[in-house]
């Protein structure tokens, strides 16, 4: 119960949080130099369920391929929460996955963070861009695996390289492939043009893939705009679904 | 200079001193007026008390005696504030800015008992019995469903009350607060011809602001749900308006903060509108949040979704 387990959160990880603060900002902030700003609404140009490889088939190794199929017979079984808890319980969709949804998302760039701020779910994944030292982790928070696992970026001109690891291995990739502890996403973000977002993404899992796949999405810019309060669970509870998809 | 005698000019003093209160103390003595708090005077017997004390407070009302008497809450914690590093980026001097990431720096409160002024917040009876029944349940190992336990937005004053980091992000038709704490974020308008009342109410309720001078005042209203504005429960009617006045305030000492008042007016459950304070510190340094992911748990399907909470009665 999240109510009771804020009270013992707060005990411990109040306490550490000026140890925590003290750490952060102990150097420099990084320089920022030929950061391109991907700030803005953004949302997929050509939607799709699947994260399709730039050439020819996802590579999976017999273990992925067989781990593959079987989400493929509980998907027609339509038991859901055994392989894609996203659908089942509002579960965030993590990364990359959430790049694939439907509807739009923004993205904030403030002290080298990109924050994205997704309509779906009010759902947030972030790239730590600034270069600082990690926050001091007292409780090993970071050791545990996350759905949008740890991201870490530079610049690279105008481009944001990203390495994201340290996943749960309860997300799909998108909604169907599977991936383990030891996935990597490697992303290159960067405008093409103006009002035009692209994220080339780059797959490494040794346990489900023969070799590192890619993949690339592009995203349209769009007006600003508020976001209505998407409460996946309430929809969820209507029979409404969890995710939706193109 | 000999040091006895400084002794002797302080033995001298003390002496004088020690008069001095002597003959405030005798010559102030009346038996009128009690110090708060102070024990009653045996019987037949007048109470020395000095007049300087305040005057005693009024006994308190029914309603009063009957909040004043649940179980205390748990003591609030709150994590001490550091400096910043010298070269940590500051705020804008713009006092119409305030983004940032923010960090609540106060002490939780689990349960709000006074106003910012220190009086005691003005409940009808019928909002101390919401109060001691949520309390209460709490006690006897049956705590109602919340929205924080059921993985829905908690509301304003719970969010930003929880010491957890946000940033605001600001344009001139919008201010957005995006909260680690579950993945929540408030929306303040600016201008309603922008983002119009939604067809359907929001757990976060709709909030429109306007700038007095350089203090932001929004109002927030038509709440889909009863709020807990805290984590015992003190209650917010869904016909509750919270009102908060939100300041950036910088005094160069490389310690900014947000100053929030919020005021509650609800004749559902108060008397008359009260207010509260809290501030939040500058930390850009907590940016990057921890993912907050309560679905996994909540949205199981192979567990009840009230997550073995009770539902509350109706009103």
């Amino acid at each position: 119960m999240d109510m009771l387990t804020s009270r013992a959160r707060h005990s411990l990880g109040a306490l550490l949080a000026a140890v925590v603060v003290a750490a952060a900002f102990t150097t420099a902030t990084a320089a920022q130099a030929g950061a391109a700003n991907l700030e803005g609404v953004w949302k997929i140009a050509v939607p799709t369920n699947t994260l399709k490889p730039v050439s020819g088939p996802v590579p999976f190794t017999a273990q992925g391929r067989k781990q593959y199929e079987e989400n493929k017979r509980l998907q027609a079984k339509g038991a859901y929460d055994d392989y894609d808890i996203t659908l089942s319980r509002c579960n965030s969709a993590g990364t990359p996955r959430l790049m694939l949804t439907p509807e739009r998302f923004k993205i904030w760039q403030r002290f080298g963070v990109l924050t994205f701020d997704f309509e779906w779910n009010r759902a947030l994944r972030q790239i730590d861009a600034s270069g600082l030292p990690p926050k001091v982790d007292f409780l090993g928070q970071a050791l545990v695996p996350t759905m949008t696992g740890t991201s870490k970026g530079h610049w690279e001109g105008d481009t944001l390289v990203a390495e994201t690891t340290n996943f749960s291995d309860r997300t799909l990739l998108d909604d169907l492939v599977p991936h383990t502890f030891d996935l990597k996403v490697t992303e290159h973000l960067r405008l093409v043009d103006p009002d035009t977002l692209e994220d080339r993404i780059t797959i490494e899992d040794a346990t489900y893939f023969k070799q590192p796949w890619d993949a690339v999405i592009t995203y349209k810019r769009q007006p600003a705009a508020l976001f209505a309060e998407d409460v996946c669970l309430d929809r969820r509870d209507a029979h409404q679904p969890a995710f939706p998809s193109r | 200079m000999r040091t006895d005698f400084s002794w002797r000019r302080g033995l001298q003093g003390l002496v004088l001193v020690g008069a001095a209160m002597g003959a405030l103390g005798s010559g102030a003595v009346s038996a009128q007026v009690p110090p708060q708090g102070a024990p009653p005077a045996p019987d037949g017997q007048a109470p020395a008390y000095s007049q300087f004390g305040p005057p005693p407070p009024p006994p308190l009302t029914p309603t009063e005696k009957f909040v004043t008497e649940l179980p205390p809450p748990m003591p609030g914690g709150g994590p001490p504030v550091p400096p910043l590093a010298a070269d940590a980026p500051m705020p804008t001097s713009d006092p119409h800015d305030l983004q940032g990431t923010w960090h609540h720096n106060q002490k939780l409160e689990f349960r709000m008992q006074r106003d910012m002024y220190g009086v005691l917040v003005p409940y009808n009876m019928d909002g101390a019995k919401v109060l001691a029944r949520r309390v209460n349940s709490l006690r006897k190992g049956a705590p109602y469903i919340n929205a924080s336990a059921t993985c829905r937005p908690p509301g304003q004053q719970w969010q930003l009350d929880l010491n957890f980091p946000f940033q605001i992000f600001q344009s001139k038709d919008w201010i957005e607060f995006v909260f680690e704490e579950y993945h929540g974020r408030w929306q303040v308008i600016l201008d309603p011809e922008k983002a119009p009342r939604p067809a359907h109410k929001n757990y976060m309720g709709y909030s429109v602001a306007h700038w007095d001078g350089n203090t932001l005042v929004v109002e927030s209203s038509d709440f889909r749900q009863a709020l807990w504005l805290d984590v015992d429960g003190t209650p917010l009617s869904a016909k509750g308006k919270l009102i908060q006045r939100i300041r950036k305030v910088d005094n160069a000492d490389r310690a900014p903060f947000l100053e929030v008042i919020t005021t509650i007016v609800d004749p559902v459950y108060y008397t008359r509108p009260w207010s509260v304070v809290r501030t939040f510190g500058w930390h850009p340094g907590l940016t990057v949040f921890n993912e907050y992911n309560c679905e996994e748990q909540i949205g199981d399907p192979s567990v009840r979704a009230d997550a073995g909470l009770v539902p509350e009665p109706k009103d």
